[in-house]
């Protein structure tokens, strides 16, 4: 099958073969992600090492998890994005038969139950593989479809999103439903769905959403929901842990107390030290400009990713990078959010800096995806 | 190609795209831009705020205990101290199920429903949230293992060190030293602000005895210190301290020697034993018998020891038999007859024809010789003063007493500290009753008659006096009218102190100081008269003392007396209890003041003993005073009267060569 689209390169508003980046684009590394992917990461290492409490054996496993992220990141990036745009239908079937698979014989952990122990497999879980699937998929089917979408392809997009999203709700793993809902839905704003459909989309889910709170909310929902607006009306209970990420946060001031002086996290004030709450952590320890030194690292990747996005050759790779970009905001800016009292708590690390599993390795998928859009079109060419 | 390929176009759709990640650039940096407003809200506006959270989260001031002062003895010898013991303690605010925390602790270690009650009872009180309150005192090294082993099954609950009192003397300082225990809701409320601060860190008060009079030198000031604490409540550092000032040591004039001495001395009597130095007025012993075990109150005593303390109404061991007035009886004779010479009633040659009984002129009562009761009947013959004394004969001072009347009778007495508290720092003290015509107008709204004053002369009828009050007087009277107020304290931290005296009182003088000599004379013949063959020489103090010691080295001067037995009650009255109809028997009293009449050297104890149901004053109470000044003299000062003796000798023939020349 032949796309157009693969012929079809962007109009010269990229200028390649300058400097001496050619040596990465054979190793299909694009230096300035990296750089501020190692950055990040060793940033993160050295707030979880104050964060655990000195727990060098955590770092350590940590830091190791990251050296697999990258050589994942790496691996991923040596394929042409076009080798899984050709799978992504496939992979969508397969990712789809094993949340189903999950919900026979997963097991549980953390209250979820998304794990899946094959026979000859390391244990894993499927709901993972989704986050860029999905997106994959989307991509593959909008980029090779009229932009803006037209009606009926946005229902079967908003199928191919939801049908993966309700097999994770019913996992009981909210979280992870979420981000690869919203890794859909940014595919979905970036193929050019009218305004007027987000905006009555918006609108409707603003009228339902009170009617999911009455009906449908179970009660620890409520209760982040109420805790959200309120957290002193349960100090002590659902409130306490985000009075106290506040309380650390805003104790932290413009300088910060110091590396290692964080009396909140030391003290074991701070819930999640480690994982969904290490900004507080790393907020009271080196104040407002410690957390300014992260966003800006942060804004770095972001717009390297979206400077890739921006240059990609064509609608395929542009809307997974673009997807794949704003995904990582997403969850950048979701956990911020809800650690500084901004948004409700919902069970979201920092990326690459909360301890955490799974997740890490994904990003870095998707990081290796990045890449090998940035890298392989390029070659292509030349 | 099919028309839905060819409706596509790449450039538009590339710069539609293009649009579409501009705009999500634009809402990337718009969200980003709130983050960091609500950053810079939290960290820059509401800073201080945050930081006052995060001090108040982590930083707690807790108050740091002073220990509390020692009691020393004269000699050095303890009477109070601090001794280590483990509480368990409870942080009620850290407790999940305080039910269940209960029943979880009671299947490791003894508690009691009383001990839960009183847990209780401290949790309701006025206190600080976060402290902890103790739910058990005095941990067996066993049980503080088993709470150590289990120690993750209960949270809040902590062993903590506390130094608590311990009185060496137990029983015998019970009255007298007094007791700690612990605070309780009024004694709070009656302390000023800034008092109730000091005892942040305390849970002991003083109750009673020297341990209340002295609580303000004995307490010290409470030390504060602020501690790092996780969200646990573990104290992770401290971080401030400013140390608590302990209490000051005190030095009490008692001698812990001559208090064992005096409560053996009481043998199996019921009774009170007041000891006085008259040259400081130092109590050198104060016992009440039977006492009870102080150290049971310190950590709080059970209801059930409680309440066989308050049911024992046989003993009533609760009750300070030192400072509870009774009626003093003939104790009081001495200081009649001092005041019958003062104001002339009676001189040296004066003397009355007794005929065993006393009526007033147109009256045909007859106030009979209560000495003469059990006697075959008849007087003491012809009585003057002196023989009135050592007789105790009561006719004599019926008569005396009549013709001085009430108003003299009680003015003169007044100056020994009757009827009323010369005691420093005893201010608990009864002051007993002298009575007069306003005393009996305002408390009875009778009048006075002139039988009252018939009864008073013999101290019987309204006269009350506590044994405080006879040792105080029996001491102003060896100090020939020096006044020395009875005081407890001798010294704080080492350093001789005076305790403040808001009472003074001017010393006693006489027309003439010889009067001193008379009546000192007259009562060292109540206890040393020459054995004789004279019908109805009549006392018994003597043969219980000196004849029973006729190798007694000094001169002790003394004064019997006989109490008979008011108020008690009907039931305990008609009960068959063989112990309990012995509470109808008079009580028996003895004061004594030695050496007496001793030209090297003046008294230097002066005594009250009373016994209750004791019957006779001169042959129970009186050996009691005679074992208790041996002991002092003998033992504890160590005089030797051969010495002093032949020093009083020297003394006397340098006097008479004086006068020969």
């Amino acid at each position: 099958m032949i796309n157009q689209d693969f012929v079809r390169q962007t109009t010269g508003f990229y200028q390649p073969g300058k400097g001496g980046s050619t040596i990465w684009r054979s190793l299909h590394t694009d230096p300035p992600l990296v750089i501020g992917l190692v950055l990040l990461g060793c940033f993160g290492l050295f707030v979880l090492y104050s964060a655990s409490d000195g727990d060098s054996n955590l770092v350590r496993r940590q830091g190791l998890l990251m050296l697999v992220g990258l050589l994942v990141m790496f691996v991923v990036a040596q394929f042409n994005v076009h080798f899984y745009r050709r799978w992504s239908p496939s992979m969508y079937a397969a990712g789809l038969g094993l949340l189903g698979l999950v919900l026979a014989i997963g097991t549980e952990e953390n209250g979820a139950k998304s794990w899946l122990n094959l026979p000859g497999l390391p244990s894993f879980q499927p709901s993972e593989l989704m986050k860029f699937v999905v997106p994959m998929l989307l991509a593959w089917y909008l980029a090779s479809r009229p932009l803006p979408p037209r009606f009926k392809h946005l229902f079967w997009a908003a199928l191919m999103i939801l049908l993966p999203a309700a097999l994770i709700v019913l996992q009981n793993d909210t979280g992870t439903a979420i981000m690869v809902f919203m890794s859909g839905v940014f595919v979905v704003l970036l193929a050019g769905i009218k305004w007027r459909i987000v905006f009555s989309g918006f609108i409707a889910l603003m009228l339902v959403s009170p009617a999911w709170y009455l009906f449908l909310a179970q009660e620890h929902q409520k209760n982040r929901i109420l805790t959200f607006f309120d957290p002193y009306r349960d100090p002590t209970g659902a409130g306490y842990n985000i009075i106290q990420s506040q309380i650390a946060i805003g104790s932290g001031g413009i300088y910060g107390k110091g590396y290692g002086n964080g009396a909140q996290s030391h003290l074991d004030f701070i819930p999640e030290s480690n994982t969904d709450f290490i900004m507080a952590v790393l907020a009271e320890e080196f104040g407002l400009l410690g957390i300014l030194f992260l966003i800006c690292l942060y804004l770095f990747v972001l717009v390297r990713g979206f400077y890739i996005a921006y240059t990609a050759k064509d609608m395929f790779s542009r809307l997974l990078a673009g997807s794949i970009t704003l995904t990582f905001f997403f969850y950048v800016f979701v956990n911020m959010a809800m650690v500084s009292g901004l948004l409700p708590v919902i069970g979201l690390p920092l990326p690459l800096i909360s301890r955490g599993g799974t997740s890490v390795i994904t990003m870095f998928v998707g990081f290796g995806l990045l890449m090998s859009i940035h890298t392989h079109g390029l070659r292509n060419r030349s | 190609m099919n028309g839905k390929w060819q409706l596509k176009d790449h450039e538009a759709e590339r710069q539609l795209f293009n649009r579409r990640l501009t705009a999500a650039g634009i809402v990337v940096g718009l969200l980003f831009a709130a983050l960091i407003a609500k950053l810079v809200n939290l960290q820059v506006q509401q800073y201080e705020y945050f930081s006052a959270r995060a001090d108040g989260n982590r930083l707690h001031s807790q108050y740091v205990p002073p220990a509390r002062g020692l009691i020393f003895d004269r000699s050095g010898e303890l009477l109070a101290d601090n001794q280590p013991i483990f509480n368990l303690t409870v942080v009620k605010e850290q407790v999940p199920d305080m039910e269940a925390m209960l029943e979880r602790l009671s299947g490791m270690i003894s508690l009691t429903a009383d001990d839960i009650e009183q847990f209780e009872n401290r949790l309701r009180r006025n206190r600080v949230p976060y402290t902890s309150v103790p739910l058990r005192y005095v941990l067996s090294d066993e049980e503080k293992s088993r709470i150590a082993v289990n120690g993750h099954l209960l949270p809040g609950v902590a062993i903590e060190p506390q130094f608590v009192r311990r009185y060496p003397l137990a029983d015998l300082t019970a009255h007298a030293v007094g007791y700690v225990s612990e605070i309780n809701r009024e004694e709070l409320d009656r302390l000023s602000d800034e008092e109730r601060e000091n005892y942040g860190g305390t849970n002991h008060i003083g109750k009673s005895g020297i341990e209340r009079t002295y609580e303000e030198l004995l307490h010290g000031r409470v030390g504060y210190e602020i501690v790092e604490k996780n969200n646990r409540g573990q104290v992770m550092r401290r971080l401030d301290r400013t140390d608590p000032v302990a209490g000051r040591n005190i030095t009490l004039h008692m001698d812990a020697e001559l208090q064992i001495a005096a409560e053996e001395a009481l043998g199996d009597f019921r009774g009170a034993v007041v000891a006085i130095d008259p040259n400081t007025g130092g109590i050198l012993a104060m016992i009440s018998k039977p006492g009870f075990d102080p150290n049971l109150f310190v950590t709080g005593i059970s209801n059930k020891d409680y309440s066989v303390l308050v049911n024992d109404r046989i003993n009533t061991p609760l009750f300070d038999r030192t400072t509870n007035p009774y009626p003093p009886g003939s104790t009081l004779k001495p200081f009649i007859g001092m005041g019958g010479l003062q104001h002339e009633f009676v001189d040296y040659d004066f003397s009355i024809q007794d005929p065993g009984y006393f009526r007033l002129p147109g009256v045909a009562y007859r106030w009979g010789d209560y000495t003469l009761r059990t006697a075959i009947g008849g007087g003491h013959g012809r009585t003057n003063l002196q023989k009135a004394i050592y007789q105790s004969c009561d006719t004599f001072f019926y008569d005396l007493g009549h013709r001085m009347g009430i108003d003299t009778m009680h003015d003169f007495l007044s100056q020994f500290g009757f009827g009323d508290n010369f005691a420093l720092d005893i201010s608990y003290a009864r002051t007993g009753v002298l009575p007069s015509r306003d005393w009996k107008r305002e408390s009875r709204g009778e009048p006075w008659y002139p039988g009252d004053t018939i009864n008073s002369s013999i101290g019987q009828g309204y006269m009350w006096a506590t044994p405080l009050q006879l040792a105080t007087a029996a001491a102003i009277m060896a100090n020939k009218g020096k006044v020395v107020q009875p005081r407890m304290l001798k010294a704080v931290d080492g350093k001789p102190v005076e305790p403040e005296n808001n009472n003074p009182v001017p010393d006693l003088v006489v027309q003439d100081e010889d009067y001193w000599r008379y009546i000192h004379e007259s009562m060292t013949m109540v206890v040393h008269r020459p054995y004789s063959d004279v019908f109805r020489d009549y006392g018994t103090a003597f043969e219980a003392i000196a004849m029973a010691d006729r190798d007694m080295p000094y001169k002790m001067a003394g004064k019997s007396g006989t109490a008979q037995v008011v108020g008690i009650s009907q039931d305990i009255l008609s009960s068959t209890d063989i112990e309990v109809s012995d509470l109808n028997k008079d009580h028996g009293l003895f004061i004594s003041f030695a050496p007496a009449l001793h030209d090297a050297i003046k008294p230097q104890i002066a005594i009250a003993v009373f016994v209750e149901n004791g019957e006779h004053g001169s042959s129970v109470a009186g050996p009691i005073a005679k074992a208790i000044t041996d002991k002092y003299l003998l033992d504890i000062l160590k005089l030797d009267f051969d010495v002093l003796d032949a020093e009083a000798e020297s003394m006397n023939q340098l006097i008479s060569q004086a006068a020969d020349d």
